[in-house]
Protein backbone atom coordinates (compact mmCIF):
# COMPACT_ATOMS: atom_id res chain seq x y z
CA UNK A 1 0.00 0.00 0.00
CA UNK A 2 1.53 3.75 -1.13
CA UNK A 3 1.68 5.52 2.18
CA UNK A 4 2.90 8.70 0.83
CA UNK A 5 3.38 9.88 -2.92
CA UNK A 6 4.62 13.05 -3.66
CA UNK A 7 5.02 14.09 -6.83
CA UNK A 8 7.19 17.38 -8.32
CA UNK A 9 6.81 18.94 -5.06
CA UNK A 10 7.70 22.27 -5.34
CA UNK A 11 8.22 24.90 -1.99
CA UNK A 12 9.10 28.38 -2.40
CA UNK A 13 9.88 30.66 0.69
CA UNK A 14 9.19 33.99 0.57
CA UNK A 15 12.13 36.04 2.27
CA UNK A 16 11.00 39.76 2.64
CA UNK A 17 12.15 40.66 -0.86
CA UNK A 18 13.25 37.67 -2.85
CA UNK A 19 12.03 34.17 -3.59
CA UNK A 20 14.07 31.17 -2.78
CA UNK A 21 12.53 27.89 -4.67
CA UNK A 22 13.80 25.54 -1.10
CA UNK A 23 12.37 22.32 -2.62
CA UNK A 24 12.60 22.16 -6.64
CA UNK A 25 10.24 19.44 -8.27
CA UNK A 26 11.21 16.75 -5.66
CA UNK A 27 9.23 13.15 -6.53
CA UNK A 28 9.29 10.18 -4.32
CA UNK A 29 6.87 7.63 -2.52
CA UNK A 30 6.58 5.59 0.67
CA UNK A 31 5.37 2.20 1.06
CA UNK A 32 3.80 0.46 4.08
CA UNK A 33 6.34 -0.76 6.67
CA UNK A 34 8.99 0.85 4.83
CA UNK A 35 11.70 3.63 5.49
CA UNK A 36 12.74 6.38 3.47
CA UNK A 37 15.53 8.47 4.04
CA UNK A 38 16.04 11.81 2.78
CA UNK A 39 19.77 12.77 3.13
CA UNK A 40 22.05 16.05 2.63
CA UNK A 41 23.37 18.56 4.52
CA UNK A 42 22.21 21.74 6.43
CA UNK A 43 20.06 24.02 4.12
CA UNK A 44 19.63 21.19 1.15
CA UNK A 45 16.17 21.68 1.74
CA UNK A 46 15.43 18.25 3.23
CA UNK A 47 13.92 19.08 6.80
CA UNK A 48 11.58 21.61 4.21
CA UNK A 49 10.43 18.78 2.13
CA UNK A 50 9.27 17.16 5.26
CA UNK A 51 7.48 20.24 6.67
CA UNK A 52 6.02 21.43 3.37
CA UNK A 53 3.91 17.45 3.17
CA UNK A 54 2.67 17.96 7.22
CA UNK A 55 2.19 21.26 5.95
CA UNK A 56 3.81 23.14 8.80
CA UNK A 57 5.28 26.24 6.95
CA UNK A 58 3.00 29.16 7.50
CA UNK A 59 1.22 30.12 4.20
CA UNK A 60 2.94 33.92 3.99
CA UNK A 61 6.14 32.39 4.22
CA UNK A 62 5.83 29.22 1.95
CA UNK A 63 4.56 28.38 -1.42
CA UNK A 64 4.09 25.10 -1.86
CA UNK A 65 3.06 23.31 -5.63
CA UNK A 66 3.20 20.24 -7.06
CA UNK A 67 1.43 17.01 -5.35
CA UNK A 68 1.93 15.15 -2.00
CA UNK A 69 -0.59 12.62 -0.90
CA UNK A 70 -1.10 10.76 2.23
CA UNK A 71 -3.18 7.68 2.00
CA UNK A 72 -4.07 8.63 -1.04
CA UNK A 73 -5.46 12.26 -0.34
CA UNK A 74 -3.28 15.52 -1.66
CA UNK A 75 -2.14 17.69 1.39
CA UNK A 76 -1.04 20.94 -0.85
CA UNK A 77 -4.44 22.20 -1.46
CA UNK A 78 -6.77 23.16 1.23
CA UNK A 79 -5.54 23.12 5.08
CA UNK A 80 -8.65 21.35 5.86
CA UNK A 81 -6.99 17.71 4.29
CA UNK A 82 -3.89 18.13 6.41
CA UNK A 83 -5.81 19.18 9.29
CA UNK A 84 -8.00 15.99 9.46
CA UNK A 85 -4.87 13.64 9.22
CA UNK A 86 -2.63 15.07 11.18
CA UNK A 87 -2.35 13.31 14.58
CA UNK A 88 -4.78 10.74 12.72
CA UNK A 89 -2.88 9.01 10.04
CA UNK A 90 0.40 11.10 9.98
CA UNK A 91 2.87 12.02 12.78
CA UNK A 92 5.75 13.76 13.39
CA UNK A 93 8.86 13.13 15.32
CA UNK A 94 10.79 16.30 15.94
CA UNK A 95 14.26 17.64 16.00
CA UNK A 96 14.41 18.87 19.42
CA UNK A 97 12.99 17.01 21.85
CA UNK A 98 13.95 19.74 24.67
CA UNK A 99 11.51 22.53 22.80
CA UNK A 100 9.38 20.12 21.26
CA UNK A 101 6.85 19.63 24.49
CA UNK A 102 4.73 22.61 26.32
CA UNK A 103 6.70 23.65 29.32
CA UNK A 104 3.68 24.72 31.20
CA UNK A 105 1.86 20.70 31.27
CA UNK A 106 2.80 17.70 32.72
CA UNK A 107 3.52 14.94 30.59
CA UNK A 108 0.92 12.98 31.04
CA UNK A 109 -1.48 15.90 30.34
CA UNK A 110 0.42 16.25 26.40
CA UNK A 111 0.05 12.34 25.95
CA UNK A 112 -3.79 11.73 26.77
CA UNK A 113 -4.27 14.79 24.91
CA UNK A 114 -2.84 13.21 21.51
CA UNK A 115 -4.50 10.17 22.51
CA UNK A 116 -7.70 11.69 22.79
CA UNK A 117 -7.20 13.68 19.55
CA UNK A 118 -7.54 10.25 17.47
CA UNK A 119 -9.86 8.34 19.93
CA UNK A 120 -12.48 11.19 21.52
CA UNK A 121 -14.26 8.57 22.36
CA UNK A 122 -11.90 7.08 25.24
CA UNK A 123 -12.59 8.34 28.33
CA UNK A 124 -9.78 10.45 30.83
CA UNK A 125 -9.22 7.17 32.99
CA UNK A 126 -8.33 5.08 29.76
CA UNK A 127 -6.59 7.78 28.11
CA UNK A 128 -4.58 7.73 30.61
CA UNK A 129 -4.12 4.11 31.04
CA UNK A 130 -3.24 4.26 27.20
CA UNK A 131 -0.57 7.03 27.30
CA UNK A 132 0.83 4.62 30.40
CA UNK A 133 1.65 1.64 28.35
CA UNK A 134 2.47 3.71 25.63
CA UNK A 135 4.84 4.76 27.70
CA UNK A 136 6.04 1.31 28.42
CA UNK A 137 5.95 0.83 25.10
CA UNK A 138 8.92 2.81 24.13
CA UNK A 139 10.74 1.64 27.40
CA UNK A 140 10.24 4.78 29.89
CA UNK A 141 11.18 3.68 33.57
CA UNK A 142 8.32 4.25 35.92
CA UNK A 143 6.19 5.63 33.36
CA UNK A 144 3.42 6.55 36.38
CA UNK A 145 6.04 9.14 37.84
CA UNK A 146 6.68 9.95 34.83
CA UNK A 147 3.39 10.83 33.89
CA UNK A 148 2.91 13.74 36.20
CA UNK A 149 6.27 15.07 35.54
CA UNK A 150 7.04 18.25 33.64
CA UNK A 151 9.02 18.49 30.53
CA UNK A 152 11.70 20.41 32.27
CA UNK A 153 12.09 17.38 34.63
CA UNK A 154 13.22 14.73 31.71
CA UNK A 155 16.43 14.38 29.87
CA UNK A 156 16.22 14.82 25.98
CA UNK A 157 16.28 11.52 25.55
CA UNK A 158 13.41 10.88 27.54
CA UNK A 159 11.41 13.55 25.76
CA UNK A 160 11.98 12.10 22.33
CA UNK A 161 10.90 8.65 23.57
CA UNK A 162 7.52 10.67 24.97
CA UNK A 163 7.01 11.93 21.74
CA UNK A 164 7.71 8.68 20.42
CA UNK A 165 4.81 7.34 22.13
CA UNK A 166 2.88 10.18 20.88
CA UNK A 167 3.49 9.87 17.87
CA UNK A 168 3.10 5.83 18.17
CA UNK A 169 -0.17 6.54 20.10
CA UNK A 170 -1.72 7.92 16.95
CA UNK A 171 -2.14 5.07 15.27
CA UNK A 172 -0.46 6.27 11.87
CA UNK A 173 0.27 5.25 8.64
CA UNK A 174 2.99 7.64 8.59
CA UNK A 175 5.67 8.88 10.59
CA UNK A 176 7.92 11.72 9.60
CA UNK A 177 11.49 11.66 11.71
CA UNK A 178 13.01 15.26 10.63
CA UNK A 179 16.80 14.43 12.52
CA UNK A 180 15.44 12.65 15.35
CA UNK A 181 18.68 12.14 17.25
CA UNK A 182 20.87 15.34 16.03
CA UNK A 183 20.27 17.00 19.24
CA UNK A 184 20.92 14.07 21.46
CA UNK A 185 24.16 12.87 23.40
CA UNK A 186 26.17 9.83 20.79
CA UNK A 187 25.61 7.71 23.88
CA UNK A 188 21.22 8.24 23.46
CA UNK A 189 21.36 8.58 19.70
CA UNK A 190 21.25 4.71 19.41
CA UNK A 191 18.39 3.56 21.56
CA UNK A 192 16.25 6.33 20.25
CA UNK A 193 17.50 4.48 16.72
CA UNK A 194 16.90 0.65 18.12
CA UNK A 195 13.49 2.23 19.68
CA UNK A 196 12.01 3.44 15.84
CA UNK A 197 13.43 -0.02 14.20
CA UNK A 198 11.48 -1.71 17.15
CA UNK A 199 8.50 0.47 16.70
CA UNK A 200 8.64 -0.10 13.19
CA UNK A 201 8.39 -3.97 13.61
CA UNK A 202 5.99 -4.39 15.84
CA UNK A 203 3.22 -1.90 13.69
CA UNK A 204 3.97 -2.11 10.32
CA UNK A 205 4.50 1.70 10.29
CA UNK A 206 5.91 3.67 6.89
CA UNK A 207 8.64 5.94 8.37
CA UNK A 208 10.23 9.12 6.16
CA UNK A 209 13.56 10.13 8.17
CA UNK A 210 15.12 13.47 7.59
CA UNK A 211 18.73 13.23 8.56
CA UNK A 212 22.79 14.40 7.62
CA UNK A 213 24.00 11.23 9.17
CA UNK A 214 25.07 8.76 6.71
CA UNK A 215 25.34 6.00 9.63
CA UNK A 216 21.64 6.56 11.01
CA UNK A 217 20.84 6.60 7.19
CA UNK A 218 22.81 2.96 6.45
CA UNK A 219 21.52 1.61 9.70
CA UNK A 220 17.65 3.00 9.16
CA UNK A 221 16.76 2.57 5.46
CA UNK A 222 14.87 0.51 2.90
CA UNK A 223 16.02 3.38 0.65
CA UNK A 224 17.57 6.89 0.62
CA UNK A 225 17.25 9.91 -1.75
CA UNK A 226 20.26 12.44 -1.33
CA UNK A 227 18.95 16.04 -1.58
CA UNK A 228 21.47 18.83 -2.67
CA UNK A 229 20.14 22.62 -3.28
CA UNK A 230 16.61 21.62 -3.61
CA UNK A 231 16.24 18.47 -5.22
CA UNK A 232 17.57 14.73 -5.35
CA UNK A 233 20.57 14.27 -7.26
CA UNK A 234 20.76 9.97 -6.34
CA UNK A 235 18.44 7.98 -5.16
CA UNK A 236 17.63 3.89 -4.80
CA UNK A 237 18.13 1.24 -2.26
CA UNK A 238 20.44 2.35 0.83
CA UNK A 239 23.37 -0.27 -0.05
CA UNK A 240 23.34 0.56 -3.34
CA UNK A 241 23.77 4.44 -2.68
CA UNK A 242 25.84 3.90 0.32
CA UNK A 243 28.51 1.05 -1.59
CA UNK A 244 28.48 2.81 -5.61
CA UNK A 245 27.58 6.11 -5.20
CA UNK A 246 26.96 7.39 -8.88
CA UNK A 247 26.77 11.30 -7.89
CA UNK A 248 30.07 13.26 -7.28
CA UNK A 249 28.06 14.91 -4.16
CA UNK A 250 27.19 11.63 -2.65
CA UNK A 251 31.11 10.38 -3.27
CA UNK A 252 31.68 13.92 -1.16
CA UNK A 253 29.54 13.38 1.63
CA UNK A 254 30.26 10.04 2.06
CA UNK A 255 34.16 11.13 2.09
CA UNK A 256 33.32 13.42 4.70
CA UNK A 257 32.48 10.48 7.34
CA UNK A 258 35.70 10.26 9.96
CA UNK A 259 37.55 7.33 10.00
CA UNK A 260 37.23 6.09 12.58
CA UNK A 261 41.05 3.27 13.59
CA UNK A 262 43.78 3.52 15.87
CA UNK A 263 44.76 6.50 17.02
CA UNK A 264 47.22 8.05 19.54
CA UNK A 265 45.63 10.82 21.72
CA UNK A 266 48.69 12.90 22.27
CA UNK A 267 47.64 14.13 25.74
CA UNK A 268 48.10 10.74 27.05
CA UNK A 269 51.20 10.34 25.68
CA UNK A 270 52.55 10.46 29.60
CA UNK A 271 53.04 7.02 31.48
CA UNK A 272 50.06 6.56 33.98
CA UNK A 273 52.47 4.85 36.12
CA UNK A 274 53.55 8.30 37.73
CA UNK A 275 50.62 9.27 39.16
CA UNK A 276 50.65 5.99 41.59
CA UNK A 277 53.67 6.27 42.59
CA UNK A 278 52.83 10.03 44.24
CA UNK A 279 49.98 9.02 46.59
CA UNK B 1 7.42 28.82 50.40
CA UNK B 2 6.57 30.00 53.99
CA UNK B 3 9.94 31.86 54.09
CA UNK B 4 8.98 33.24 51.31
CA UNK B 5 5.86 34.65 51.74
CA UNK B 6 7.58 36.23 55.22
CA UNK B 7 10.23 37.55 52.82
CA UNK B 8 7.77 39.25 50.80
CA UNK B 9 5.77 40.69 53.82
CA UNK B 10 9.22 41.94 55.24
CA UNK B 11 10.14 43.92 52.20
CA UNK B 12 6.78 45.08 51.77
CA UNK B 13 6.44 46.75 55.08
CA UNK B 14 9.96 48.57 54.56
CA UNK B 15 8.71 49.45 51.54
CA UNK B 16 5.56 50.80 52.91
CA UNK B 17 7.70 52.84 56.08
CA UNK B 18 10.48 54.34 53.16
CA UNK B 19 7.75 55.73 51.18
CA UNK B 20 5.89 57.25 54.21
CA UNK B 21 8.98 58.34 55.53
CA UNK B 22 10.06 59.75 52.30
CA UNK B 23 6.25 61.80 51.84
CA UNK B 24 6.86 62.76 55.53
CA UNK B 25 10.10 64.66 55.05
CA UNK B 26 9.13 66.14 51.35
CA UNK B 27 6.32 67.78 52.56
CA UNK B 28 8.08 69.61 55.45
CA UNK B 29 10.55 70.63 53.37
CA UNK B 30 8.43 71.97 50.58
CA UNK B 31 7.61 75.49 50.61
CA UNK B 32 4.41 77.19 51.69
CA UNK B 33 2.94 76.97 54.92
CA UNK B 34 0.28 75.24 56.35
CA UNK B 35 -0.71 77.52 58.70
CA UNK B 36 -1.20 80.03 56.55
CA UNK B 37 -4.19 78.00 54.95
CA UNK B 38 -6.15 77.66 58.55
CA UNK B 39 -5.28 80.98 59.69
CA UNK B 40 -8.55 83.62 59.77
CA UNK B 41 -7.59 86.54 56.82
CA UNK B 42 -4.76 88.18 57.48
CA UNK B 43 -3.44 86.40 60.70
CA UNK B 44 -0.84 87.86 63.13
CA UNK B 45 2.68 85.99 63.49
CA UNK B 46 1.04 85.18 66.93
CA UNK B 47 -2.09 83.59 65.21
CA UNK B 48 0.20 81.33 62.72
CA UNK B 49 2.24 80.30 65.46
CA UNK B 50 -0.40 79.45 67.90
CA UNK B 51 -1.92 77.32 64.75
CA UNK B 52 1.65 75.44 63.80
CA UNK B 53 2.16 75.00 67.44
CA UNK B 54 -1.68 72.98 67.40
CA UNK B 55 -0.46 70.67 64.38
CA UNK B 56 2.52 69.97 65.87
CA UNK B 57 4.60 71.70 63.61
CA UNK B 58 7.15 73.79 65.71
CA UNK B 59 8.96 71.03 66.44
CA UNK B 60 12.54 69.88 64.17
CA UNK B 61 11.35 67.42 61.93
CA UNK B 62 12.87 64.48 63.05
CA UNK B 63 10.71 65.30 66.71
CA UNK B 64 7.85 65.40 64.51
CA UNK B 65 8.66 62.28 62.99
CA UNK B 66 9.13 60.18 66.13
CA UNK B 67 6.23 61.42 67.61
CA UNK B 68 4.03 60.49 64.04
CA UNK B 69 6.06 57.13 64.65
CA UNK B 70 4.35 56.84 67.78
CA UNK B 71 1.34 57.08 66.82
CA UNK B 72 1.09 55.40 63.73
CA UNK B 73 1.89 52.46 65.96
CA UNK B 74 -1.18 52.83 68.32
CA UNK B 75 -2.54 52.90 64.63
CA UNK B 76 -3.05 56.81 64.89
CA UNK B 77 -1.73 58.38 61.60
CA UNK B 78 -2.98 61.52 62.98
CA UNK B 79 -6.25 63.83 61.96
CA UNK B 80 -6.68 66.20 59.22
CA UNK B 81 -6.28 69.51 59.50
CA UNK B 82 -8.69 70.36 56.80
CA UNK B 83 -11.59 68.08 57.78
CA UNK B 84 -10.78 67.83 61.76
CA UNK B 85 -11.35 64.24 61.51
CA UNK B 86 -8.80 61.35 61.59
CA UNK B 87 -6.98 61.03 58.40
CA UNK B 88 -7.38 57.31 58.03
CA UNK B 89 -11.06 57.82 58.32
CA UNK B 90 -11.03 60.11 55.52
CA UNK B 91 -8.96 58.10 53.18
CA UNK B 92 -11.31 55.15 53.69
CA UNK B 93 -14.04 56.56 53.45
CA UNK B 94 -12.66 57.54 49.51
CA UNK B 95 -10.81 54.25 48.92
CA UNK B 96 -14.10 52.34 47.84
CA UNK B 97 -14.24 54.91 44.78
CA UNK B 98 -10.70 54.34 43.59
CA UNK B 99 -11.02 50.70 44.40
CA UNK B 100 -14.26 50.33 42.12
CA UNK B 101 -12.80 52.81 39.30
CA UNK B 102 -9.50 50.67 38.81
CA UNK B 103 -10.95 47.46 38.84
CA UNK B 104 -13.51 48.62 36.50
CA UNK B 105 -10.79 49.64 34.27
CA UNK B 106 -8.56 46.98 34.77
CA UNK B 107 -11.55 44.89 34.09
CA UNK B 108 -12.23 46.21 30.68
CA UNK B 109 -8.45 46.49 30.14
CA UNK B 110 -8.17 42.81 30.32
CA UNK B 111 -11.91 42.02 28.75
CA UNK B 112 -10.78 44.37 25.78
CA UNK B 113 -6.91 43.98 25.73
CA UNK B 114 -6.31 40.18 25.61
CA UNK B 115 -8.62 38.88 23.10
CA UNK B 116 -6.86 42.06 20.94
CA UNK B 117 -3.58 40.84 21.35
CA UNK B 118 -4.43 37.48 20.54
CA UNK B 119 -5.96 38.47 17.54
CA UNK B 120 -2.98 41.00 16.60
CA UNK B 121 -0.62 38.05 16.96
CA UNK B 122 -2.98 35.82 14.32
CA UNK B 123 -3.24 37.93 12.16
CA UNK B 124 0.35 39.28 12.24
CA UNK B 125 1.41 41.11 8.96
CA UNK B 126 -1.97 41.62 8.10
CA UNK B 127 -3.81 44.75 7.00
CA UNK B 128 -6.02 44.64 9.61
CA UNK B 129 -3.37 43.95 12.15
CA UNK B 130 -1.65 46.54 10.96
CA UNK B 131 -4.71 48.95 11.21
CA UNK B 132 -5.00 47.85 14.86
CA UNK B 133 -1.47 48.46 15.50
CA UNK B 134 -1.80 52.13 14.43
CA UNK B 135 -4.80 52.52 16.73
CA UNK B 136 -2.84 51.30 19.54
CA UNK B 137 0.41 53.30 19.25
CA UNK B 138 -2.32 55.87 19.04
CA UNK B 139 -3.80 54.42 22.02
CA UNK B 140 -0.71 54.91 23.68
CA UNK B 141 0.59 58.25 22.40
CA UNK B 142 -2.86 60.62 23.86
CA UNK B 143 -2.51 61.36 27.68
CA UNK B 144 -4.83 61.05 29.82
CA UNK B 145 -6.29 64.09 30.60
CA UNK B 146 -6.79 64.95 27.20
CA UNK B 147 -8.50 61.27 26.57
CA UNK B 148 -10.72 62.37 29.54
CA UNK B 149 -11.76 65.96 27.41
CA UNK B 150 -12.34 64.88 24.20
CA UNK B 151 -14.65 61.78 26.20
CA UNK B 152 -16.89 64.68 28.29
CA UNK B 153 -16.81 66.93 25.38
CA UNK B 154 -18.50 64.18 23.28
CA UNK B 155 -20.62 61.91 25.43
CA UNK B 156 -21.74 64.24 28.43
CA UNK B 157 -21.65 67.87 27.08
CA UNK B 158 -22.50 67.27 23.06
CA UNK B 159 -24.45 63.59 23.94
CA UNK B 160 -25.53 63.90 27.21
CA UNK B 161 -25.26 60.67 27.30
CA UNK B 162 -23.64 60.78 31.03
CA UNK B 163 -23.93 63.22 33.91
CA UNK B 164 -19.87 64.96 33.35
CA UNK B 165 -18.62 64.65 36.29
CA UNK B 166 -19.18 63.29 40.22
CA UNK B 167 -20.50 60.23 40.76
CA UNK B 168 -24.57 60.41 40.84
CA UNK B 169 -25.63 57.06 39.11
CA UNK B 170 -24.09 53.63 38.26
CA UNK B 171 -23.23 55.60 34.62
CA UNK B 172 -21.01 58.28 36.12
CA UNK B 173 -18.14 55.29 36.14
CA UNK B 174 -18.33 54.40 32.70
CA UNK B 175 -16.39 57.91 31.00
CA UNK B 176 -13.59 57.79 33.57
CA UNK B 177 -13.39 53.69 33.21
CA UNK B 178 -13.23 54.44 29.54
CA UNK B 179 -10.10 57.14 29.66
CA UNK B 180 -7.94 55.37 32.16
CA UNK B 181 -8.74 52.02 29.91
CA UNK B 182 -7.99 53.07 26.53
CA UNK B 183 -4.45 53.96 27.41
CA UNK B 184 -3.75 50.44 29.11
CA UNK B 185 -5.86 48.94 26.51
CA UNK B 186 -3.09 49.98 24.12
CA UNK B 187 -0.50 49.08 26.23
CA UNK B 188 -1.02 45.47 27.17
CA UNK B 189 -2.52 44.28 23.98
CA UNK B 190 0.86 45.22 22.54
CA UNK B 191 2.41 43.03 25.15
CA UNK B 192 -0.05 40.38 24.59
CA UNK B 193 0.79 40.83 20.82
CA UNK B 194 4.53 40.12 21.59
CA UNK B 195 4.19 37.89 23.67
CA UNK B 196 1.89 35.50 21.48
CA UNK B 197 4.02 36.16 18.38
CA UNK B 198 7.00 34.84 19.90
CA UNK B 199 4.87 31.89 21.61
CA UNK B 200 2.85 31.00 18.24
CA UNK B 201 6.29 30.33 16.29
CA UNK B 202 7.95 28.29 19.12
CA UNK B 203 8.49 24.99 18.18
CA UNK B 204 6.37 23.35 20.78
CA UNK B 205 3.29 25.00 19.17
CA UNK B 206 4.26 23.58 15.59
CA UNK B 207 4.54 19.95 17.09
CA UNK B 208 1.55 19.98 18.76
CA UNK B 209 -0.02 21.23 15.59
CA UNK B 210 1.26 18.22 13.80
CA UNK B 211 -0.62 16.10 16.66
CA UNK B 212 -3.60 17.58 15.01
CA UNK B 213 -4.37 19.84 17.95
CA UNK B 214 -6.82 22.15 16.90
CA UNK B 215 -5.81 26.00 16.32
CA UNK B 216 -8.11 27.34 18.76
CA UNK B 217 -6.61 25.02 21.66
CA UNK B 218 -2.78 26.10 20.40
CA UNK B 219 -3.76 29.84 20.74
CA UNK B 220 -5.37 29.48 24.00
CA UNK B 221 -4.35 26.50 25.78
CA UNK B 222 -0.57 26.46 24.29
CA UNK B 223 0.70 29.58 23.45
CA UNK B 224 -1.77 32.19 25.70
CA UNK B 225 -1.12 30.05 28.74
CA UNK B 226 2.46 30.54 28.16
CA UNK B 227 2.13 33.74 27.08
CA UNK B 228 -0.04 34.79 30.30
CA UNK B 229 3.18 34.93 33.11
CA UNK B 230 4.02 38.44 31.43
CA UNK B 231 0.51 39.78 31.03
CA UNK B 232 -0.40 39.17 34.50
CA UNK B 233 2.47 40.79 35.94
CA UNK B 234 1.92 43.51 33.95
CA UNK B 235 -1.96 43.79 34.68
CA UNK B 236 -0.76 43.53 38.57
CA UNK B 237 1.44 46.42 38.04
CA UNK B 238 -0.84 48.59 35.92
CA UNK B 239 -3.73 47.77 38.49
CA UNK B 240 -1.39 48.71 41.95
CA UNK B 241 -0.73 51.69 40.15
CA UNK B 242 -3.92 52.76 39.78
CA UNK B 243 -5.00 51.98 43.31
CA UNK B 244 -2.57 54.97 44.12
CA UNK B 245 -4.85 57.11 42.64
CA UNK B 246 -5.91 57.69 39.18
CA UNK B 247 -5.36 61.23 40.12
CA UNK B 248 -5.86 62.96 37.03
CA UNK B 249 -8.85 61.09 35.94
CA UNK B 250 -10.02 61.79 39.29
CA UNK B 251 -9.45 65.18 39.00
CA UNK B 252 -10.81 65.45 35.18
CA UNK B 253 -14.14 63.67 36.42
CA UNK B 254 -14.22 64.76 39.43
CA UNK B 255 -14.35 61.34 41.21
CA UNK B 256 -15.07 61.44 44.62
CA UNK B 257 -11.85 59.03 44.94
CA UNK B 258 -8.46 59.49 46.67
CA UNK B 259 -6.55 60.71 43.84
CA UNK B 260 -9.11 63.54 43.87
CA UNK B 261 -8.49 64.14 47.89
CA UNK B 262 -4.99 63.91 47.59
CA UNK B 263 -4.68 67.00 45.25
CA UNK B 264 -7.15 69.06 47.16
CA UNK B 265 -4.97 67.80 50.46
CA UNK B 266 -1.52 69.13 48.73
CA UNK B 267 -3.59 72.30 47.84
CA UNK B 268 -4.67 73.14 51.30
CA UNK B 269 -1.27 71.69 53.03
CA UNK B 270 -3.06 69.03 54.88
CA UNK B 271 -0.22 66.85 56.15
CA UNK B 272 -1.68 64.09 57.77
CA UNK B 273 -4.27 63.28 54.80
CA UNK B 274 -1.19 63.50 52.11
CA UNK B 275 0.20 60.93 54.74
CA UNK B 276 -2.28 58.52 55.68
CA UNK B 277 -3.24 58.25 51.73
CA UNK B 278 0.51 57.85 50.88
CA UNK B 279 0.30 55.09 53.95
CA UNK B 280 -3.22 53.71 52.55
CA UNK B 281 -2.16 53.02 48.74
CA UNK B 282 0.89 52.24 49.20
CA UNK B 283 0.21 49.33 51.17
CA UNK B 284 -2.76 48.39 49.07
CA UNK B 285 -0.33 48.76 45.77
CA UNK B 286 2.37 46.51 47.83
CA UNK B 287 -0.25 44.00 48.45
CA UNK B 288 -1.23 43.72 44.72
CA UNK B 289 2.40 42.94 43.66
CA UNK B 290 2.70 40.67 46.68
CA UNK B 291 -0.51 38.73 45.35
CA UNK B 292 0.95 38.92 42.11
CA UNK B 293 3.89 37.28 42.53
CA UNK B 294 2.76 34.23 44.68
CA UNK B 295 0.49 33.76 41.45
CA UNK B 296 3.65 33.39 39.45
CA UNK B 297 4.27 29.43 41.33
CA UNK B 298 0.46 28.00 40.51
CA UNK B 299 0.86 29.45 36.69
CA UNK B 300 4.27 28.08 36.03
CA UNK B 301 5.85 24.66 37.26
CA UNK B 302 9.14 25.70 36.63
CA UNK B 303 8.97 28.65 39.39
CA UNK B 304 6.89 26.25 41.35
CA UNK B 305 9.19 23.22 41.35
CA UNK B 306 11.72 25.86 42.11
CA UNK B 307 14.20 24.34 39.34
CA UNK B 308 13.99 27.17 36.97
CA UNK B 309 15.52 30.07 39.53
CA UNK B 310 18.98 26.79 40.80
Amino acid sequence: MRVLEVTDLQVELLTGTSVVRAVDGVSFHIDQGETVTIIGESGSGKSTTAMAILRLLPDDLAVISGEARIGGQDVTGSRKVIDKLRGRAVALIPQDPMTALNPIRTIGRQMTEAVRIKYPDLGRAEAKARALSLMEQVHIRNPAKQFDAYPHQLSGGMLQRVLIAMAVSTDADLIVADEPTSALDVTVQAGILDLLLELQEQTGIALLLITHDLGVARLMSDRVHVMKAGAFVEGGPVTDVVDHPQHPYTQKLLGAIPELGPWVDPGASEPLVKEASHG
Amino acid sequence: MLTYVLKRVGQTVLTAFLAVATVFVLLRMAPGDPAANYAPPNPSSEQLEAIRQQFGLDQPIPVQFWTFLQHLFQGDVGTSFFFKRPALDVVLERLPYTITLAVAAIVVTSVVAIPLGVWMARRNNTAPELGANIGTIAGQSMPDFWIGFVLLILFAVNLHWFAPSGFDSATSIILPTLTIAILQIALISRLVRREMVVNLASPYLTVARSRGVSERALTWRYAFANAALPVVTALGTRFAAMLNGVVIVEVVFNWPGVGELVVNALKQRDFPLIQATVLVTVLLALAVQLLVDLLYPLMDPRVRLGEASS
